[in-house]
């Protein structure tokens, strides 16, 4: 969606905070929300990319000015209350009206050290090889869509060349409930001076790691 | 996801906004009471994953992993081959580190990582991400001014260096692996690791040797 979140070459927000304090989290609320979506079983499927979309649809002004970790528990509230599993009431109190029947007890501190190991893999075998090659010139599809999708405004309807295949991967704009079809992925690099007038006469590029959905041959 | 949910995802939003407690401790802690209630949490389950990422998880891994890198040619040709296989030699595996691709700084290449759709990082092996690196002002001019943002930072960049930003919009990783300082020839994996900072393998900063006076 052409939303919020695309903030790649948008201007105006001002200064970096160059000078944060080193620690990790700097508000105890931050530290519990981050440890609480670690911990907490999921009480319905929830992909990375419907998290994603679902934090995307956070309210502008909202998204700009809440906490990272905030829009987390946002988002996190969100995907509860879609899924039927809580309710804003229970939200807002943090009263249980209704038990969840037939989950699992929840995650034990003794498993942490085994979960910290874990590591999600996207890429997924398939018969398809990829269209394009390295060195292959590229150009990116001009539209957006109104769902969630991977191919920043800044970088649409723009020529590039592949610069790698990184293997087939599941494609987020489809993949909401966790199960979507895989396409190639490939890296895409971006001359800088084709994507901003300020860095003409530069040899900086940007890269993107883009679907084959996206792109065209050019 | 079709355009009637996004829109009831857009609804519920709103109705939360209406309704949840408007200071985020309180919303956190009423999360949490009815995560507890409903049997989906253990509070002591939340404190060990705080724990592990505060004191455990975090850039040192990172900084282990270029030291070695710097040291030892056959593991630096591994890791460029398959970073996720790098980092799980010295044991570092782990969330988000499935698909990490190692980019290396030379005389003539400056790389500068970016999430500019969310804040995807190399949890693995650089932790919690800075605050900075999750905002508007760093996403929005990384991949626009990614000269201006190192500057801010305190590096410059010289004109005939080629910058390579790396936007995070799929699932790879990436983590840079800045230059070895010179005058630390002779220097071992522990004391080069210390020398390593968490912006240089972002990219937002680029010069480790003034730091070797110290190390």
């Amino acid at each position: 969606m052409d939303g919020i979140h695309d903030l790649g070459g948008r201007q105006g927000y001002g200064p970096i905070d160059v000078n944060e304090p080193p620690e990790p989290f700097h508000a105890p609320w931050e530290a519990r929300l981050f440890g609480i979506t670690r911990a907490f079983t999921r009480p319905a499927m929830f992909s990375i990319d419907l998290f994603r979309h679902v934090r995307e649809c956070i309210d502008p002004a909202e998204y700009l000015t809440r906490g990272y970790y905030d829009q987390w528990l946002l988002a996190y509230a969100v995907l509860m209350v879609d899924a039927e599993a809580v309710t804003v009431e229970e939200l807002a109190t943090g009263k249980s009206a209704k038990a969840i029947p037939n989950m699992p007890p929840p995650m034990t501190p003794a498993k942490v050290a085994t979960l910290t190991k874990a590591m999600s893999r996207f890429d997924r075998e398939s018969d398809t090889g990829p269209t394009f090659a390295p060195g292959d010139k590229v150009k990116t599809i001009p539209f957006g869509s109104s769902g969630h999708t991977r191919l920043p405004q800044y970088a649409r309807g723009r020529e590039g060349q592949i610069e790698s295949f990184r293997g087939v991967h599941t494609l987020p704009d489809t993949n909401m409930a966790g199960d979507g079809p895989a396409q190639p992925l490939y890296t895409v690099s971006f001359l800088a001076a084709d994507l901003w007038l300020g860095a003409a006469g530069r040899k900086d590029h940007v890269y993107l790691d883009l679907w084959e959905s996206y792109l065209e041959r050019a | 996801m079709s355009e009637d949910h996004s829109g009831r995802i857009g609804a519920i939003h709103r109705e939360l906004h209406s309704h949840l407690p408007s200071a985020p401790e309180l919303r956190v802690k009423a999360l949490e009471s009815l995560l507890v209630e409903k049997g989906l949490l253990d509070p002591n389950t939340v404190d060990a994953w705080i724990e592990v990422y505060t004191e455990q998880i975090g850039p040192k891994r990172g900084a282990e992993v270029v030291a070695r890198a710097w040291t030892d040619p056959a593991f630096r040709d591994r890791l460029f081959a398959d970073g996720t296989a790098g980092i799980t030699e010295l044991g570092f595996e782990g969330w988000a580190g499935g698909h990490l691709r190692v980019v290396p700084n030379t005389p003539a290449v400056h790389n500068l990582v970016v999430c500019t759709l969310c804040s995807c990082y190399p949890h693995a092996v650089l932790g919690i991400p800075p605050n900075w690196y999750k905002t508007a002002a760093y996403r929005s001019r990384a991949v626009r001014d990614p000269r201006g943002v190192i500057a801010e930072f305190g590096d410059a960049i010289p004109d005939d260096v080629e910058v390579r930003v790396w936007d995070s919009t799929a699932e790879v990783r990436y983590l840079v692996l800045p230059e070895r300082p010179a005058g630390t020839e002779d220097w071992d994996v522990a004391r080069l690791a210390r020398l390593v900072t968490r912006n240089s393998m972002i990219g937002t900063e680029r010069d480790l040797g003034r730091l070797v006076g110290r190390g």
